[in-house]
């Protein structure tokens, strides 16, 4: 039977059929918010039409509370971002305490995300949640390099295999896996991925790099490294989107720099089904909502009306 | 803390109207920005950003310095800023006509309600660029003018005016001063001090400080913005002589709306294994008393 969100449906956008679907889990547009730049939404009331959204991505929620990293946790580098949050995050009961009932009234589908420090803590996270009303799908973050305590399940696909299938023994609820670009190739960890049971991947994490400050001879960040965000990574984003796409039959999310319409039409074509919006978010809060507006032009400026007609329609050279 | 009117952060594009210099490296910038005009509230912030560049990337933090009205309903955002690195290099080339993309009012303000006690004697502290919030909150605290009114109600936020209100205004040299018609204008007494001695009393502001609590009149209030060292100072100070204070802190910021968890302080809290935790400056501050502070985790 095919499972259906509690999303409204988008149809005002006129007769553009803007839906996709991402396994069983349907979207009345391919357009979403990134975990950890949307905070739990509440923050973004006053910026975002959130009936617009396919879709919110909260902060990674962890088991326990976690303090996070201590500051600097950003540094700004060319047309990008460092940032070692360090999963600065209340823990999974504050989040089905206090956020899950102001996200389930949202008009648009919620995607819990999660991060466990081992498989059966990500079971176990998966298991709370599956139980929860109002989260329309999980997504496992499996990739974040802020954290030196956990092990970075994706970096091996053995192990992505493994902490997959057991929070799919789980749920029922679509599963994504957010991978990491931070490997020598990723389609084998997405075909894993697969292999576990995820109905679809989300890609990419941030890329892992650092600044320093030479005159001090510190690293600028106080966890020494970070992952690094926006438009300075949007071609290796696009390039691991359109690798994976031809290699492994999973519906994915590309997330990576994308800052405009163009960037949005670019992951489509390349063969993401759909897109969030990451660090945009922070230099522009309202953008996610205007993308959603400015997609329709995007697909009569190449005579199309369906977001599915356009997925993966890249040509060889 | 926050009135009816300015409650929810919008994000508006402001045509720049005039950017000035009024001290060194420090300028005065005007946007037309009618819609935040009208909520923000002194000691609130906006997020700054030059539209359409991705490089600098990321919109940067400025203090309310003042609103200016048209007709009498606010129209334009004064800041004041002084340039430190890219994006203040970025702002200052600005000449006239440039959009610029804002987010705000962000923030809570210093509390506008002291109770009869605290409000015998107001004593500000200013370092440095620190002084940029402290022009309109006078103004509001004597009643001289009104902020964040509902466009229908009319309601504003109530405030208690403070019997006297000292301002200690310290700069690294004279040079750097900017504002101190408009400190004056407003009638308080300033006391001006300079690391140098190039104008005022040679010193850090802090003495400003000291010195007023010997007096037959002492700080009965300290409201405190600059740099991170003097606002550990200022607050050592003030506990020890058992006068409440209130800080405005200045931390790193990407969103500045609550969404990235950069700008965080550690803040006492019970609650928590270690004591303490981190709270979002942009959300739960820029103003905390001081001693909610964990100073020694800063
Ligand atoms: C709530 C708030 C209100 C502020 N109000 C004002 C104001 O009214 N006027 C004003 O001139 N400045 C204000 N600041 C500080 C201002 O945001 C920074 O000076 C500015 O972001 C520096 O940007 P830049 O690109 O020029 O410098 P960058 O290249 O980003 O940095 C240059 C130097 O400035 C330091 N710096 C960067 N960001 C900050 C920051 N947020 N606080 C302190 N130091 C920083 C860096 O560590 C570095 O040493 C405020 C900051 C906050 C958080
Ligand atoms: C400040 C910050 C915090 C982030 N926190 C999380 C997180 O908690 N969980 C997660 O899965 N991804 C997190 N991410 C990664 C983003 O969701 C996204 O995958 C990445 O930033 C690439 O997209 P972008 O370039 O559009 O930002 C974070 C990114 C940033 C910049
Ligand atoms: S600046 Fe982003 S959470 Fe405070």
């Amino acid at each position: 039977m095919p499972w259906t969100p509690a999303a409204r449906r988008g149809g005002s956008i006129s007769i553009m059929d803007l839906e996709v679907s991402i396994g069983r889990l349907t979207l009345p547009n391919p357009i979403l918010v990134a975990s950890g730049t949307f905070g739990y939404a509440k923050e973004s009331a006053g910026f975002v039409d959130f009936s617009k959204l396919g879709g919110i991505v909260p902060k990674t929620v962890t088991w326990e509370p976690r303090i996070g990293n201590r500051t600097p946790r950003i540094v700004e580098t060319a047309s990008g971002m460092l940032n070692a949050i360090g999963l600065d995050n209340d823990g999974i009961d504050h989040f089905l305490r206090v956020h899950l009932p102001y996200l389930r009234k949202l008009p648009t589908s919620i995607i819990a995300n999660v991060a466990g420090r081992t498989v059966e803590e990500y079971a176990a996270l998966v298991t709370r949640l599956n139980g929860a009303e109002g989260v329309d799908a999980i997504e496992l973050n499996l990739s974040c390099p802020n954290v030196s305590c956990g092990i970075d399940f994706a970096i091996n696909p053995e192990s992505t295999e493994r902490v997959i299938s057991l929070a799919r023994r789980e749920t029922d609820k679509p599963l994504l896996a957010k991978l990491t670009p931070n490997v020598t190739s990723v389609a084998p960890i997405a075909q894993a991925a697969a292999a576990g049971g995820a109905d679809g991947l989300t890609l990419i994490n941030t890329v892992v790099g650092t600044a320093i400050d030479w005159r001090r001879r510190r690293p600028i960040l106080a966890n020494r490294i970070g992952g690094l965000s926006g438009p300075a990574i949007k071609p290796i984003a696009l390039r691991i989107v359109m690798e994976t796409a031809a290699k492994v039959d999973l519906p994915i999310i590309g997330v990576g720099g994308i800052g405009s319409i163009d960037d949005v039409m670019e992951f489509l074509v390349a063969g993401a089904t759909a897109v969030q919006i990451g660090t945009a978010n922070f230099y522009d809060p309202g953008l996610a909502t205007r993308l959603v507006d400015e997609l329709p032009g995007a697909l009569a400026a190449i005579e199309e009306n369906s977001v599915r007609r356009i997925i993966g329609t890249l040509e060889r050279n | 803390m926050i009135s009816q009117a300015g409650d929810v952060a919008i994000q508006e594009s402001g045509v720049v109207m005039e950017n000035v210099r009024i001290a060194r490296g420090t300028y005065r910038l005007r946007i037309d920005l009618p819609n935040i005009a009208a909520r923000i509230l002194p000691g609130q912030f906006v997020m700054v950003r030059i539209a359409g560049r991705t490089d600098p990337l990321l919109a940067r933090p400025f203090a309310l310095y003042d609103t200016v009205d048209e007709a009498g309903t606010p129209r334009a955002v004064d800041i004041v800023y002084l340039v430190m690195g890219r994006g203040t290099q970025a702002l200052s080339a600005l000449s006239g006509g440039e959009t610029l993309e804002l987010w705000g009012p962000l923030g809570n303000t210093f509390p506008p309600e002291l109770t009869e006690d605290q409000g015998r004697h107001l004593l500000i502290l200013a370092g440095g660029i620190g002084q940029t919030p402290f022009v309109a909150l006078i103004k509001e605290l004597l009643g001289l003018r009104r902020y964040g009114i509902h466009q229908e109600t009319g309601a504003g936020r109530v405030v208690n005016r403070p019997r006297k209100i000292t301002v200690g205004y310290g700069v690294r040299s004279a040079e750097f001063l900017a504002g101190v018609d408009d400190f004056r204008a407003t009638g308080i007494d300033l006391h001006i001090t300079t690391e140098d001695g190039s104008a005022g009393q040679r010193g850090f502001v802090t003495r400003v400080l000291d010195e007023a609590s010997t007096t037959s009149d002492p700080p009965t209030a300290v409201f405190a913005c600059g740099p991170e060292p003097m606002l550990g100072a200022v607050s050592t100070l003030a506990s020890e002589k058992g006068i409440p204070c209130w800080v405005s802190l200045e931390t790193k910021m990407a969103c500045g709306y609550g969404v990235c968890f950069s700008c965080v302080c550690p803040v006492n809290d019970v609650a928590s294994e270690q004591g303490w935790d981190f709270r979002r400056v942009c959300i739960e501050g820029p103003v905390f008393p001081a001693e909610t502070i964990s100073w020694p985790n800063m």
